[in-house]
């Protein structure tokens, strides 16, 4: 028997959906423009992130050695400055290593291979390269390496400060958080009411039916299945058309967006995020959205 | 089968019904009389639970009503049958698909569906009109779809709110036959009404309502205000 309901409620509201064609379509479009707006201002703050993070990793300290030190005296220091609780990893790069590097990364230019060739003895220096936790730390541990203590050891310390692009980004990042908030939070609200209103007006289009059922005993949720069915639907369209919309957003916008924030990333890396995870979360949203409206709506009807 | 236990029921300041102690048997008739407004439509809707009492009890089958959840309501409403003065059909629905509704709604198959209806419809005498929209028939047949609507979870109450209340009088003598049939059937049956002419030819127990209090009992009663 309750298969038998279940089945006559789905049809009822499908039913519906299409007889009020007009309405349905308004409500599925308010509630397409939420999830857009949503959705984009979603990719924006995980794009911001992504760059803040990218950004986060290029900074390190750079510890220069002087040239033909004693190996020993390196992992002396190395292991001093491993042991400061602030210093999240130390990277030691031999002489040999930076020359090899170096060679690798200019193999294509035979003026410098052929420069290098020449040399007798190499001229590049072994490095530490340093990185700690929070970003607030690099001057200080910088600071703390060029101590007079290592003045016989270290030739140079250098780190790029990007403190200053990583703090304007973060600032966006907060504007948007809190913009993007405000303006989901007023498109939810917009598309919760067409919705609310959609589905009052059919409830008050079949009130008089609304009351036979509950004269002759339908149970509440036999009564609001139906308009469920029919905002679920609305979701269901709404879901599917901004889903066609970000198509071309994941598949030709984004990618370019990685390899300009990260020219590094490889083409099978490029996607940020997850095509579906997104789709998941506005299918999600839309029917909370469609949920929460049509119970508010019938609420009045079921009264007992 | 119904208990009203010293029932008091306000809207707001105005008293609808109080001081009422009424028992219906099983297979009774009963004409429930009294002027618009004296409280017989309260009374029924405290029995389906539309409304509950202030103070006192209604209760059936010993059961008190105020103590029925609301996911039990629609169950309850199920053994009770309701027919009103404004008929209330769906519109666009025939006389086979509004009676098919009251069944649908409670869930049962279609195959149960097409054999019952005909005959509730055969009952009321409108088997023939089973096609036929309410816009396609006069009032007293209306009023038969609405009962046969009514009969259609067979119920062990029939409550009838003025059914009367609209039609001519072949029409009503049509609709009080049919009435007393489903009665001689079994089913208990609660008429309100202010018709005097239906009341007097039934002979059967009136209970009278004056300004919310019952004033009058007999047995094999007559209309008297």
């Amino acid at each position: 028997m309750e298969s038998v309901s279940f089945l006559r409620v789905i049809k009822t509201g499908a039913l519906n959906f299409w007889r009020n064609s007009w309405l349905s379509a308004a409500a599925t479009m308010v509630m397409t423009i939420t999830l857009v707006i949503f959705g984009l201002l979603f990719l924006l703050f995980g794009i911001t992130n992504y760059s803040i993070n990218t950004i986060k990793n290029t900074v390190d300290i750079s510890v220069y050695f002087k040239v033909g030190l004693d190996e020993q005296q390196i992992f002396k220091i190395r292991d001093a400055v491993q042991a400061d609780p602030r210093v999240k990893e130390v990277v030691y790069i031999s002489q040999q290593q930076a020359f090899d590097e170096f060679k690798q990364r200019h193999q294509n230019d035979p003026l410098i291979v052929q420069s290098l060739n020449e040399l007798t003895e190499n001229p590049l220096s072994a490095t530490l390269n340093v990185k700690t936790y929070h970003l607030e730390d690099y001057p200080a541990v910088a600071q703390s390496l060029q101590d007079p203590q290592y003045k016989d050891f270290i030739s140079k310390v250098n780190f790029e400060d990007n403190r200053a692009v990583i703090d304007r980004l973060s600032r966006i990042l907060k504007f948007i958080v809190t913009f993007g908030v405000g303006l989901i939070a007023v498109f939810c609200l917009i598309a919760a009411l067409v919705v609310f209103n959609t589905i009052r007006l059919t409830i008050y289009n079949r009130k008089e039916e609304v009351e036979i059922m509950r004269l002759v005993g339908a149970t509440n949720w036999y009564i609001r299945g139906p308009f469920l069915t029919e905002s679920f639907l609305y979701a269901l369209g709404a879901t599917v058309l901004s889903a066609l919309l970000f198509t071309p957003i994941f598949n030709q916008v984004l990618p370019k967006i990685a390899v300009y924030v990260n020219p590094q990333l490889t083409l099978f890396h490029q996607n940020l995020f997850n095509y579906w995870y997104l789709m998941g979360i506005l299918l999600g949203l839309s029917l909370l959205l469609a949920a929460v409206s049509t119970l508010w709506a019938i609420r009045k009807y079921l009264k007992v | 089968m119904i208990k009203f236990q010293n029932v008091l029921k306000k809207y707001d300041d105005v008293t609808a019904l109080q001081g009422v102690n009424l028992q219906v048997r099983h297979g009774e008739f009963i004409s429930l009389v009294g002027m618009s407004g004296a409280g017989k439509s309260t009374l029924l809707k405290l029995i389906i639970g539309e409304e509950h009492p202030d103070d006192g009890q209604v209760l059936i089958d010993d059961i008190d009503i105020a103590t029925v959840s609301k996911t039990d309501l629609p169950y309850l409403r199920r053994k009770i049958g309701m027919v009103f003065q404004d008929i209330k059909l769906l519109p666009k629905r025939t006389a086979f698909e509004n009676v098919a509704f009251a069944m649908e709604v409670c869930g049962h198959k279609k195959e149960k569906i097409n054999g019952d209806v005909p005959k509730i419809l055969d009952l009321v005498g409108l088997l023939h009109k089973r096609n036929h929209f309410p816009s396609q028939m006069s009032g007293g047949e209306k009023q038969r779809v609405a009962i046969a609507r009514a009969l259609a979870h067979r119920p062990v109450l029939l409550l009838a709110d003025e059914p009367t209340g609209n039609l001519d009088e072949v029409n009503s003598d049509e609709v009080l036959e049919l009435l007393l049939k489903i009665n001689s059937l079994g089913t208990t049956v609660i008429l309100a009404t202010h018709a005097s002419s239906l009341v007097n030819r039934i002979k059967r127990r009136v209970i009278t309502i004056e300004s919310g209090k019952i004033v009058r009992e007999q047995a094999q009663g007559n209309y008297q205000l």
